[in-house]
């Protein structure tokens, strides 16, 4: 009896290690040919549902698990190609139609219709959802209105936007004004298409792996959170041939210390988290080092009722020492700003020409005496106020060093912090009338300078200056209906000019415009950061 | 025995009102907006579709029953930052991990930090009680992220080809190590220093003169009397600390990537995410009150003395 147990056992034994031996072969075989790379990211995505992320690591996954209505070019203009989902499309004043792909397919097979879109972009207006990207969509006729209705009318007001399949591959767009930006902005990850039966039946949890439904050129396998997102190429999209890269791990590190130390030892190839101030200047003389260009402006905004005469705002304005803050605080590369318009937007060049705030401020003696000029007109300054910023270092050293720039003029500027989600409370809307100056960035939602500039205008919620000019949001308004590029190009320069031009008014001090860094093994290429924030992994290929 | 763990429990649900009650209060005392997290302001009417949907604008007093009904049929709610994950999802991926983190930590702390005590206080003002104090005392002032920082430089980047030491993360026995005992170190220190403390006041106590009177072996002695009445002290502190412990550390885990539930306790309130970071009070309260039930029970079983007072 004794015999013939061990006998069953021992077969059973071999069974076993001959079915790990030949999957332990397979495996084998499949990683000879696999090509993994490893991207250290700083933070869990939040959500990776595309109606509902509202942030750049969220974005970045979403983008690379599906396959962007419109993809922009890799190079400062951004324009709209013809490779994303929509393969073409057609703008006749409001009316906006976009031909998709008929090779586009979800990972369960089925084709990506006009249905789907249709679906997916009223899903993510309706209040239901909460969505804070809704306003996004608020330049298609009919969308605020649903987004802000109230249970008794929303069925009526769902109908009247101006969102339609006319066929299975055609999607019709009616816009409330001709927005000559609207294609690049379908660029943004809150406009893709998402598999209605999925959303609907698992509700939230439709962005697990065992969930998801995507149609872009990776997979998402596996998401542990707070630990690690696994995409794996998906072989049946339509462009797979050009994607190098079979498995992608996105090991989650938010401190810079430890993602670097992962890199260094040889654990991811590319790290996308982030640096500590110190590890930067050793690190900009590798070759790893890369610099991209960020759509974005860092800027401190004026209150003009504390601060009234423009040639105190102008003075304050030429006196920051930019070039010591980038060069010594910033530390990346960043530029130092003469416009709100950012370096990165098209036509930045024109737009900017009649930009004339010195890099150098109070560091050359011409820079002070400049400011001081300019103090000198001012009637009855302000010589004390307070300096509002968010408190984190970085910051923290900027408003140091403005605040010391500010003192040669004889002002006293008082910095006061507050942590980041009371700060945001507390600017406004309304404009906090405690605020002498403030501290804040702009980043794009999508590569127009409209984006940027209006801001400025009376209404909108993110000017805290209380500066309100009808000139200025005339000619914005105007913007919206030129659809001519150079035209409403000369529009932003003449914008750009009242806001921080020579005879502007600088209700701001632009102080410089945003750059991102990673580091890439020298054996990577094609990892692509664009100017908003999103990464693209489609491109990545190893030596 | 029994009616005294039943009446501990039943006053664990005022407690636990109240502590709703204080994190809810101060959550709203906190200026903020959980759905902003950058400079793009939110429109009203989308500020309002949030509020509707996470019962924002509601009543205050609604909001805390709300809360408290949740708590007590355990359904935390969804997320107001993570928009895919409820705060029992939240709850149930991180806090096990955190739980181990702790308990390994625990563990060392104990393993090592008690017999370091005793063998300190049995040889009191030896070289090796000096080296352990001096040791310990350093252990106690250097601040976790530093430890943390030094640790995974040296035991990981440095020399991993040697040790196997992974730079981050959580996966495997050997990943474990370093951030069990970067956070073990801290309280190892405590326990070695309590228990010395606490060992030398018993030794010149009168019962063990007693006990080395009547002729007992010393081993003896020391292995039931001292001991004995030298832990208590230790075993107080064991059980808060291990409420602490085990809910996770801030620092530790996002020095080392550990995809535990201590990270959440900062960035949670830092994101105004305010379900998250009522669902982890609680969740803290709960385990510090069971902890410190378990503790009163251990006197019992140390110090026979106590039990009778209390049933």
């Amino acid at each position: 009896m004794r015999r013939k147990r061990a006998l069953w056992v021992g077969l059973a034994m071999a069974l076993a290690l001959a079915i790990a031996g030949s999957g332990f072969a397979a495996t084998a075989k499949q990683q000879k040919k696999s090509v993994v790379v490893s991207i250290s990211i700083g933070a869990d995505p939040p959500s990776l549902d595309p109606g509902l992320a509202t942030d750049t690591t969220s974005a970045s996954v979403i983008a690379n698990i599906n396959d962007p209505i419109i993809r922009l070019s890799q190079n400062q203009a951004l324009k709209p190609l013809h490779t994303g989902l929509a393969q073409n499309w057609k703008v006749h004043g409001t009316t906006v139609t976009l031909y998709l792909r008929h090779n586009d397919r979800w990972t369960n097979g089925k084709p990506v219709t006009a249905k789907d879109v249709v679906g997916s972009w009223l899903r993510t207006i309706s209040p239901q959802l909460a969505a804070d990207y809704a306003y996004q969509f608020y330049g298609i006729k009919g969308a605020q209105a649903y987004n802000s209705c109230k249970a008794a009318n929303c069925n009526a007001l769902k109908k009247k936007v101006g969102i339609s399949a006319p066929n299975k591959w055609t999607v019709k767009i009616k816009l409330v004004s001709p927005q000559p930006w609207f294609i690049q902005q379908l660029s943004h990850t809150s406009f893709l298409p998402v598999y209605l039966p999925a959303v609907n039946k698992y509700k939230t949890a439709w962005t697990q792996p065992s969930h998801i439904v995507t149609d872009g050129p990776f997979i998402l396998t596996s998401w542990k959170h707070n630990q690690s997102l696994t995409l794996v190429k998906n072989s049946k999209w339509r462009g797979a041939k050009s994607v190098k890269v079979d498995v992608l791990k996105l090991p989650i590190i938010v401190d810079a210390g430890t993602a670097l130390n992962a890199y260094r030892a040889g654990t991811t190839q590319i790290d996308s988290t982030g640096f500590n101030p110190t590890d930067i200047p050793t690190l900009k003389k590798t070759k790893d080092w890369h610099l991209t260009p960020n759509l974005g402006t860092y800027y401190y905004g004026f209150n003009v009722k504390q601060i009234p005469d423009v040639n105190e705002r102008k003075a304050l304005a030429v006196a920051i020492d930019r070039e010591a803050i980038v060069k010594h605080i910033g530390q990346l590369g960043q530029i130092p700003a003469k416009t709100f318009t950012p370096f990165g937007i098209a036509n930045y060049k024109t737009i900017s020409k009649g930009g004339w705030i010195p890099a150098y401020g109070d560091d050359t003696s011409r820079g002070l005496q400049l400011a001081k000029l300019y103090m000198s007109k001012a009637k009855n300054p302000n010589m004390n106020f307070n300096l509002y910023i968010n408190n984190s270092a970085g910051h923290i050293q900027i408003a140091e060093q403005v605040q010391s720039n500010w003192a040669k003029l004889g002002v006293t500027a008082t910095i006061k912090t507050l942590e980041w989600a009371q700060y945001l409370q507390f600017l406004g809307p309304p404009p906090n009338p405690a605020v002498g100056a403030y501290r804040l960035g702009w980043l794009a939602d999508y590569p127009e300078d409209y984006n940027f500039l209006s801001l400025w205008t009376c209404n909108s919620g993110n000017n805290n200056t209380n500066w309100c000019n009808k000139k200025y949001d005339s000619i914005m308004n105007k913007a919206v209906h030129t659809p001519n590029t150079a035209k409403r190009v000369a529009l932003y320069q003449k914008a750009e000019d009242i806001l921080t031009g020579k005879g502007g008014a600088m209700p701001i001090a632009p102080i410089y415009y945003y750059v991102g860094a990673y580091l890439e093994k020298t054996n990577v290429t094609g990892y692509y950061a664009n100017p908003l924030g999103t990464d693209f992994y489609d491109g990545i290929s190893v030596r | 025995m029994a009616k005294f763990i039943v009446r501990r429990v039943f006053w664990t649900i005022p407690v636990l009102l109240l502590v709703i009650l204080m994190t809810f209060g101060m959550m709203k005392a906190i200026k903020g907006n959980p759905f902003r997290h950058t400079e793009h302001n939110i429109p009203v009417a989308i500020q309002k579709n949030l509020d509707r949907q996470f019962r924002l604008d509601q009543p205050w007093y609604i909001q805390y029953a709300y809360y408290v009904k949740g708590v007590f049929t355990w359904n935390l709610g969804p997320s107001m930052l993570q928009r895919d994950r409820t705060v029992n999802e939240v709850v149930a991926q991180g806090f096990p991990i955190s739980a181990e983190e702790g308990g390994l930590a625990m563990l060392f702390a104990l393993i090592v930090g008690i017999p370091l005590g005793i063998i300190s206080a049995l040889r009191q003002n030896s070289i090796f009680d000096y080296t352990a104090m001096t040791f310990s005392n350093i252990g106690f002032a250097v601040p976790a992220f530093l430890t943390s920082t030094l640790f995974l430089y040296f035991f990981a980047l440095k020399w991993g080809h040697f040790t196997g030491f992974p730079t981050f993360g959580w996966s495997g026995f050997h990943s474990k190590v370093l951030p069990a005992i970067a956070l073990g170190l801290g309280p190892m220190t405590y326990f070695a220093r309590l228990v010395r403390g606490s060992m030398l006041e018993t030794l010149q106590q009168d019962y063990i003169r007693t006990a080395k009177a009547k002729g007992l072996r010393w081993r003896r002695v020391v292995g039931v009397h001292v001991l004995r009445n030298s832990l208590i002290p230790a075993v107080t502190a064991a059980g808060p600390l291990l409420g602490y412990l085990i809910t996770g550390s801030f620092i530790i885990e996002r020095i080392f990537a550990i995809p535990g539930i201590g990270q959440y306790y900062v960035t949670s309130v830092s994101s105004r995410d305010y379900t998250v970071t009522m669902g982890l009070t609680v969740l803290l309260s709960i385990l510090i009150i069971a902890a410190n039930l378990i503790v009163d029970i251990l006197y019992g079983v140390l110090d026979p003395r106590t039990r009778d007072q209390r049933a």
